[in-house]
This record gives C-alpha cells, sequence and structure tokens, in this order.
C-alpha cells in the first residue's frame, strides 16, 4: 500500500519542483508509473480475503480493482487537463496538478481503509479538492450552483451516515471491516433501526447517484472541467457503490424488506434518466444522465444482495468507469474544438476527423454493453440476478438496456454522421496526445475481455 | 492609542481572565469578568466613529448585565448555602441563572443579538480579541456550573445556536457579521457538551480559536469587511488566498481539515450517550454554516472575475504586518486532524 501512497505523496515535490517545460510530461510519467506498479495490486497470490500491510490499510479483491482504477486515472486525467489549463499561469497549473494528487491520494486512502470512519473521512475528503476543481476551473457561472449542489447534496446524506457509524461503534465496538463480517447479526427490528438502515445507505445512494437524489450529477459533470468529470464519472461514484457493498454486511437481516423502496428508485430511474438520455441536446449532460442510468443498475445490483449481484455491479461499475470517463474525454476534445457541448452545432465529425469518430464508435459500444466487453458481463450478471429475483425486473431493465442502445445510437449519429455544418471551419486535428489518452481509456475494457476474473470481486 | 496605555489595557485583560480562571470564589470571579471588560472596552472605542462607540455601548450594556445577573445569581446561592465557593454545588435555580447569565456573555443564541453587532463596529483585531480571549473567562465558569444546569437547558441552547448561527449568516454580506454568526454556530457545539465531556468542549474552543484566528488575521492582511472586497483579494496575496479558501472550509468543518475534529468527538459524544436525534440536528445544522464559508470561498478564492472589478483595487505595497502567527495558525487550522489522537491524549 504505501508503495504506492509514498510515490502518490511524492508528486506534490514533484510537480512543485519540476522546470516549467517539463511540468506536465514529468507529472504525467511519474503517476503513470505508480499506476502501472498499482498493478500488481491485481494479482492476487493471498490464500486469505484480505492482505494486511498493517492494520490500518488492506486491500481484498473488492477494493483492489477500485485502487487500481484511481490510480490508473490519475495520469489520464493530467493528460486530459493539458489544454484546458494551457492558457493559465504556471503556479496555477502546478495548484491544479496538486488537487488532481491529492484527490487520488485521498481516494487510495479511502477504499484501502480497514476502518469504517476511516473510509467516512476519505469518502468526505474527496470532496474538497472536487469541489475546487469544479468552481475554480469550472467555465461558466453556473458551476458556482454545481459546486453548491455537488456539496451539499454529499454532505446533507453523509451527515446521518457519521451519526450512524458513531452509534455502531457505540454498539459493536468496533468500526474495522475486517471484524465486523464476523460479528452476529444485529438484531434490527424497531422504526430507529430501520432509520439508522437508511442513514447507512443513503449517503452512498446519493453519491452513486440514486435516481431521485442524482441532481447534483448531472449539473456537477456538466460545469467541471474535463479532469473533474472524469474522476467524478470513473472514480468518485464508485466511492458510493464501494461504500455500499461493505456497508451491506452488516445491514444484512433486514435490507431484505427495507431495500424494495431503493430498488424500485434505482430501476425506475434506469428507464427515466435514459429517456432523459434521449431527448438531451447537451453532449455532456447526456454523458452524466447515462451515468446515473447506469449505476442504478449497480444501485439495484448491490441492494439485491446477491453474489451474482455483487459481482455483476463490481464489473460494471470498473467497466462503466473507464469507459464513461472515455466519452467525457471524447466530448471534451470536441468541446475545446468547438466549444460548444451542443451536439446539433458539431456534427458529421467523422468527415472530419475519421479516427476519432473510431473512437467514439468503440466507446459508444462499449457503452451500451457490446457482447465481449466487461460492461456487458457486469449489466448481464445483474439483470440475470434481478430476474431471478423477481421475473418482472426484465421487463425494466430490458427496457433499460434498449433504450441505452437507443441514446448510445443518437449521440453517435449526432456527433459523427450527418453532414459537416457550414459554420465548421478550422478546426484543429486530434493531437496525438488525445488519441493516447483515449487508447490508454479503451484499452484496459478490451484486456479485461480476457482475464475478466480481476475485476470478479469476491466471488471469483 | 499610546503604547504605554496599550500595555495597561492589555495586562489588565489578561489579569482579568486569570483571575477569573483562578479564583474559587464567585466575587472574585465576578470581578475577573469585570476587569476584563472594562479593559477591552477601550480598544474597542479607539477608533472615534459612531458605530464604534455604539459597539462599545452595547457590549458594556450586555457584559455589564451578565455580570450583574451573575453576581445576584452568586449572592442568593451564598444566601441560600452559606457558599462563595464555585465548585460548590450550586442552587438548581441560581446555577440556571449563572449559565443564562454566561451564555449571554459569550453570545449564545437566545441571548446572541448583540455579537454581530458589536462585532461589526469594531476593527478586525479587536473583534479577534472579542471572539477568542474573551470567550475564555466565560467558558471557565461555564466548566465548573455546567454539572449543576439542567442538561436541557444545555441542549437547547446548543442546538438553538448552532441553527441560529447557521440561519442568521446565510444573508449577510459583511465579513465580520458572518465570522459573528460562524462564533454563535461554534459556541453551540461546544456548550452541548460542557456537562457529557468538558473536555472535548475545552478541545472545540481551542480548535475554534486557532480557526477563527486564522480567519481573522486573513481577513485583516487582506484589509477586507465585505465580500465584495474579497473578490480583489487574490490580485495582493494568491498563496493566502488559496489558504483562505481551505481555512473556511476548516471553519464549516469539513474533513479532513481540522474543523472536522471538534465536530467528529462531539458527535461520538452525544452518540453515546444515546442522543442520536440531537446528534443528527447538529450535524445537519453544520450543513448551513457551511453555505456561508461556501459562498465566502466562492467569492475569494474560487471566482477569478474575466472582466475588471468593481471595488476599487487596493494600492499594493510589501505587505509589512507580522505574519508568523497567522501562517501557524493557517497550517494548524489546515493540518491539525491526523493529530486528533495526541490532542485527546493530552487534554482528557
Amino acid at each position: 500500500m504505501l508503495k504506492v501512497l509514498i510515490p502518490t505523496l511524492m508528486l506534490f515535490p514533484t510537480t512543485w519542483l519540476a522546470p516549467k517545460k517539463w511540468l506536465w510530461a514529468t507529472t504525467t510519467s511519474h503517476s503513470l508509473i505508480i499506476a502501472l506498479i498499482s498493478l500488481t495490486w491485481l494479482n492476487w497470490t493471498a490464500e486469505t480475503g484480505w492482505t494486511l500491510p498493517n492494520s490500518y490499510m488492506a486491500i481484498d479483491p473488492l477494493s483492489a480493482p477500485l485502487l487500481v482504477l484511481a490510480c490508473w486515472l490519475l495520469p489520464l486525467m493530467i493528460l486530459a487537463s493539458q489544454n484546458h489549463t494551457r492558457t493559465e499561469p504556471i503556479s496555477r497549473q502546478r495548484t491544479f496538478i496538486c488537487l488532481l494528487i491529492s484527490l487520488q491520494a485521498f481516494l487510495i486512502l479511502a477504499f484501502g481503509a480497514t476502518e469504517i470512519l476511516m473510509f467516512y473521512v476519505m469518502f468526505e475528503a474527496t470532496l474538497v479538492p472536487t469541489l475546487i476543481i469544479i468552481t475554480r476551473w469550472g467555465n461558466q457561472a453556473e458551476r458556482l450552483n454545481a459546486g453548491t449542489y455537488f456539496l451539499f447534496y454529499t454532505l446533507a446524506g453523509s451527515l446521518p451516515l457519521l451519526v450512524a457509524l458513531l452509534a455502531l461503534q457505540n454498539s459493536t465496538g468496533s468500526l474495522s471491516m475486517i471484524i465486523l463480517n464476523f460479528n452476529p447479526p444485529l438484531a434490527l427490528a424497531s422504526w430507529g433501526d430501520m432509520m439508522w438502515w437508511a442513514a447507512c445507505l443513503i449517503a452512498f445512494l446519493v453519491k452513486m447517484p440514486l435516481y431521485g437524489v442524482h441532481l447534483w450529477l448531472p449539473k456537477a459533470h456538466v460545469e467541471a472541467p474535463i479532469a473533474g468529470s472524469m474522476v467524478l464519472a470513473a472514480v468518485l461514484l464508485k466511492l458510493g457503490g464501494y461504500g455500499m457493498i461493505r456497508m451491506s454486511t452488516i445491514l444484512d437481516p433486514i435490507t431484505k424488506e427495507a431495500a424494495y423502496p431503493f430498488i424500485v428508485l434505482a430501476l425506475w430511474g434506469i428507464i427515466m434518466t435514459g429517456s432523459i438520455c434521449l431527448r438531451q441536446t447537451d453532449l455532456k449532460s447526456l454523458i452524466a444522465y447515462s451515468s446515473v442510468s447506469h449505476m442504478g443498475l449497480v444501485a439495484g445490483g448491490i441492494l439485491i444482495q446477491t453474489p451474482w449481484g455483487l459481482t455483476g455491479a463490481l464489473i460494471l461499475m470498473i467497466a462503466h468507469g473507464l469507459v464513461s470517463s472515455a466519452l467525457f474525454c471524447l466530448a471534451n476534445t470536441s468541446y475545446e474544438r468547438t466549444h460548444s457541448r451542443t451536439m446539433a452545432l458539431a456534427r458529421g465529425m467523422q468527415m472530419l476527423f475519421p479516427l476519432t469518430a473510431t473512437w467514439w464508435f468503440v466507446a459508444n459500444l462499449a457503452n451500451l454493453a457490446l457482447p465481449p466487453l466487461p460492461n456487458l458481463m457486469g449489466e448481464v450478471m445483474i439483470i440475470t440476478t434481478m430476474f431471478n429475483w423477481s421475473p418482472w425486473t426484465l421487463i425494466l431493465t430490458g427496457l433499460g438496456t434498449l433504450i441505452t442502445a437507443g441514446y448510445s445510437l443518437y449521440m453517435f449519429l449526432m456527433t459523427q454522421r450527418g453532414p459537416v455544418p457550414e459554420h465548421i471551419k478550422g478546426l484543429t486535428p486530434y493531437h496525438t496526445r488525445e488519441h493516447l489518452l483515449i487508447t490508454l481509456h479503451l484499452l484496459p475494457v478490451i484486456l479485461l475481455v480476457l482475464k475478466p476474473e480481476l475485476i470478479w470481486g469476491w466471488f471469483y | 492609542m499610546s503604547p504605554l496605555v496599550l500595555v495597561v489595557l492589555l495586562s489588565s485583560l489578561g489579569l482579568g481572565t486569570a483571575m477569573t480562571f483562578a479564583s474559587s470564589h464567585w466575587l472574585l470571579a465576578w470581578m475577573g469578568l469585570e476587569i476584563n471588560t472594562l479593559a477591552i472596552l477601550p480598544l474597542m472605542a479607539q477608533q472615534n466613529h459612531p458605530r464604534a462607540m455604539e459597539a462599545t455601548t452595547k457590549y458594556f450594556l450586555i457584559q455589564a448585565t451578565a455580570a450583574a445577573m451573575i453576581l445576584f445569581a452568586s449572592t442568593t446561592n451564598a444566601w441560600a448555602s452559606g457558599q462563595w465557593d464555585i465548585t460548590y454545588p450550586s442552587h438548581p435555580v441560581t446555577a440556571t441563572i449563572t449559565m443564562a447569565a454566561l451564555a449571554m456573555k459569550i453570545g449564545l443564541a437566545p441571548t446572541h443579538f448583540w455579537l454581530p453587532e458589536v462585532l461589526q463596529g469594531v476593527s478586525l483585531t479587536t473583534g479577534l480579541i472579542l471572539s477568542t480571549w474573551q470567550k475564555l473567562a466565560p467558558f471557565a465558569l461555564i466548566l465548573q456550573v455546567a454539572n449543576y444546569t439542567p442538561p436541557y437547558m444545555l441542549t437547547a441552547l446548543a442546538l438553538c445556536s448552532t441553527l441560529v448561527g447557521g440561519w442568521g449568516g446565510l444573508n449577510q454580506t459583511q465579513l465580520r457579521k458572518i465570522l459573528a454568526y460562524s462564533s454563535i454556530a461554534h459556541l453551540g457545539w461546544m456548550i452541548l457538551v460542557a456537562q457529557m465531556a468538558p473536555q472535548l468542549t475545552l478541545i472545540a474552543l481551542i480548535t475554534y480559536i486557532v480557526m477563527t484566528t486564522a480567519a481573522f488575521l486573513t481577513l485583516n492582511n487582506m484589509d477586507a469587511t465585505k465580500t465584495a472586497t474579497l473578490a480583489s483579494s487574490w490580485t495582493k496575496s494568491p498563496t493566502l488566498t488559496a489558504m483562505a479558501c481551505l481555512v473556511l472550509l476548516s471553519l464549516g468543518g469539513l474533513p479532513p481539515l481540522t474543523g472536522f475534529l471538534p465536530k467528529w468527538l462531539i458527535l461520538q459524544e452525544v452518540t453515546n450517550q444515546g442522543f442520536i436525534p440531537t446528534a443528527t440536528v447538529m450535524a445537519l445544522s453544520a450543513l448551513l454554516s457551511l453555505y456561508f464559508y461556501l459562498r465566502l470561498t466562492y467569492a475569494m478564492s474560487l471566482t477569478l472575475f474575466p472582466h475588471t472589478f468593481n471595488s476599487v483595487t487596493p494600492w499594493r505595497m510589501t505587505a509589512k504586518r507580522p505574519t508568523l502567527l497567522l501562517s501557524t495558525t493557517i497550517i494548524m487550522t489546515t493540518c491539525l486532524l491526523p493529530l486528533t489522537p495526541s490532542a485527546l491524549t493530552l487534554l482528557i
């Protein structure tokens, strides 16, 4: 753990001491080396469920893929932000990179924590850099509104969680994730216990986000600079899913009945947010709503509490993290050229940038879960386990899949096909940097087809 | 103000607080409070300005009233029990009156109305003394009488203060008033555990003093008393502006900053005592305060206007103000959370 955490912290001096000319190259390569080192976490040699480098931090098959994802994303974020911060003074560029690095440090501590309270503190700690990234480096005036929404939705959900965790600590005497699994199930019966149960889950459901408490997400995504969108879609939402999986082992007995309203909202959310995507004109907003739709499926898979559901949720989280981040990158490259997120204003890009159109095509196919890709694996596992739970859910999940295909097609056709509008002139060609960025997103997705058990979690 | 007078005033400010700290006799404690009040009055009135005079008068009247109430309560207590000792269990009625008076002295919610007005009228340095040093003596007494006051009174004061502190600051644009409301909200957190765990009150008080010192000194360094002035602060001192954002979020209690430390410990204690709804309401009321801190960070660090300023750009000279205290408190404001175990070991 420390062999990744300490180099991550050493990125701060790297950022501040690197010469101006080499700032981006140095930080990118340094963070890429960290990401490559982090891949060793996927090599699972332990016979026990956890590997414990020390008593405060541990890795298990559930957290390993998420940790690697968090480490993998930092070089990509730095790559993606180069053009966006180009006009800023050098010290502000350094500050920006520092925020991204601090985010990675907090995420490693969050996913690696063995104590739930430590996880909670780090879960909240990611708010500060994300807030600053959104509100300081966003593009429009609405970003302040988006930052407020982001902060207050998350905090209003998670402060009851803090109280609930402290109450749990008081009754069980420990909040260690390693120990809590071996506790006898809590006898939860009263209304107070139900509220405690809800408080434990709602924070994560807001973060996921569940349909109904998702309004902060499209705002944050639309207003955030590219690095903010990437990290939000790829890792921060997964904090919610990860937290839910961790907490659900403790909440077990009453989850069976109490989860109904949330499963209903999650499934209904898939349809609703998918339909919202179908009539979206704003490219980033469309991708954001598609995230909400996918995360609804993840939430359903976790709440259903079956091995297949949890595995499917983890697979979908990783696959969606990479793919939606790639889509945001593509949207951003197009935004940086046309200075508009409106899809109707930047059509026919295939004529101008054929290779990028290929990236769009692959990313879209991955987003709609084309067969061998891990996205499909995750979706099918969740849909199957839902179907096993109640056959009627197939109507919702099946319709959701159909709508996903529909809006992916809509997004691809609107941006890539059709005539090139008259007003589009003199777009700069795509840089190698941008192609590299998308490749580094899509390559892991494709490689995971070959060895999917890396992201199968506990039940492999 | 002549240095000689300043020395006399500041030393009697210290003397008053020290006397209250050291006294076991109600009369002496009362005397310390009065010396304290009288010593700060000339400092408040040193700007010869109607608002300063108004603030001084208000402060004097409130503090004198509260001190008189304390005198009345302790005399009654002595009359009923024959004891002047502070530590001697007081009669519930007199303890309640004393607590009400002390709440008025520090500006807890139902009796908080003077605080924003007074703080608005004085300079930032005097405001700093008012919201840090001047709280110490009353808190020394609060911690001693809290055991004899009805617990519901403390909880009511606490909930009222955090909610009023949060709501009151929402529509303010004047920085000193916002800091006053922030002070009210923080005092609410402190008073909540004054009976259950007085050490946590102390921790909360110390962290509050550190954080609010950082905030006041930052604003003093920027010469800012209005939110609008903050917008141009980054042109003068970019690093300070960036850090000020974290200082404000720390005041708001966001982890991983120091402000989360007292909130966490207090919530833990309150939850352990079984007051879970109270803990939840307190935790959520922190969101109200967070909103106005967030707005300040927006105005100060997170928005750089693409157009020219509406406010007059101040003349820039090399800063002559000493920044040692400022930088120390800023570091403490942002980085103390990992030291929570040490704080607990030192103070409990």
